[in-house]
């Protein structure tokens, strides 16, 4: 039962890879047939889940901002249509600020105590 | 299907635009915006949208304005609407860099503009033709 007496020496910092695979086959060799099968079959579940997950995998190794850019047709037509409407908001707003400061101005020269003719070619 | 999508969505930008706005009629006007108005009044209905609806925003203010300040507006409106755009352009930039001068030589020039039209009135009322007095 004393499994250190296998080992080189007893911090773990020190164990070689090596061995511990040695130690590995050893202990799966003497694992029964079921037990075999279910741990492969939990190994394959396994590697179907990550073969699903892959995108988030790719995305927390840090692949640059991939992710942002649109991935299908339907993406790209959204996306077009938001900068679209951005724009046309933008450029909305801008009219209107224009607009009202040019109000603002007329108003100012209709008002003022200096003749009209002052300013008027 | 996603080609019409698009075609609908530009069709409505196109229909929101301000260019795309119909003119407002004499008649359907708030009192206090045809009071402000007054003077263009005849010709209101003829005027194009672009130019009715930089009215409509230039008469905002006309509220709030002090009797003297409403009575030079009304004054000023007609003469103000039949300038072409280009002479309103000069106008507003004259108009900018005027106020941009400091106060105190602003009124100055104010004075002898004043004193100028005095003498032009005074011309005027005597027979003494302007451009004579100009060349002495």
């Amino acid at each position: 039962m004393n499994t250190n007496t296998n080992l080189p020496n007893n911090d773990s910092r020190d164990i070689a890879a090596e061995h511990i695979a040695k130690l590995l086959t050893r202990a799966a060799q003497r694992l029964d047939d079921n037990t075999v099968a279910a741990l492969r079959r939990a190994r394959n579940v396994a590697l179907e889940r990550q073969s699903q997950s892959k995108p988030v995998f790719v995305l927390s190794a840090g692949h640059g901002m991939r992710w942002l850019m649109p991935h299908s047709a339907h993406q790209w037509v959204a996306t077009i249509i938001l900068l679209v409407a951005i724009l046309f908001g933008g450029l909305s707003y801008w009219q209107h600020a224009h607009e009202n400061a040019l109000a603002r101005l007329d108003t100012a020269i209709l008002i003022d105590d200096l003749p009209l003719e002052v300013f008027v070619d | 299907m996603r080609n019409s999508t698009i075609t609908a969505f530009l069709l409505l930008c196109l229909i929101g635009t301000p260019a795309g706005a119909a003119t407002t009629p004499w008649r359907s006007l708030p009192p206090v915006q045809q009071e402000a108005l007054a003077p263009l009044s005849q010709q209101w209905d003829s005027l194009p949208e672009q130019q009715q609806h930089r009215l409509l925003k230039t008469a905002k203010r006309y509220p709030n304005l002090s009797p003297e300040q409403k009575k030079r507006f009304r004054d000023r409106l007609e003469a103000w609407s039949k300038l072409t755009p280009e002479q309103r352009n000069a106008a507003r930039e004259k108009y900018r860099a005027f106020s941009k001068v400091p106060a105190e030589k602003r009124e100055q020039v104010k004075q002898m503009i004043r004193q100028d039209q005095e003498v032009k009135t005074l011309q005027f009322a005597s027979g003494v033709p302007a451009a004579a007095s100009g060349r002495d």
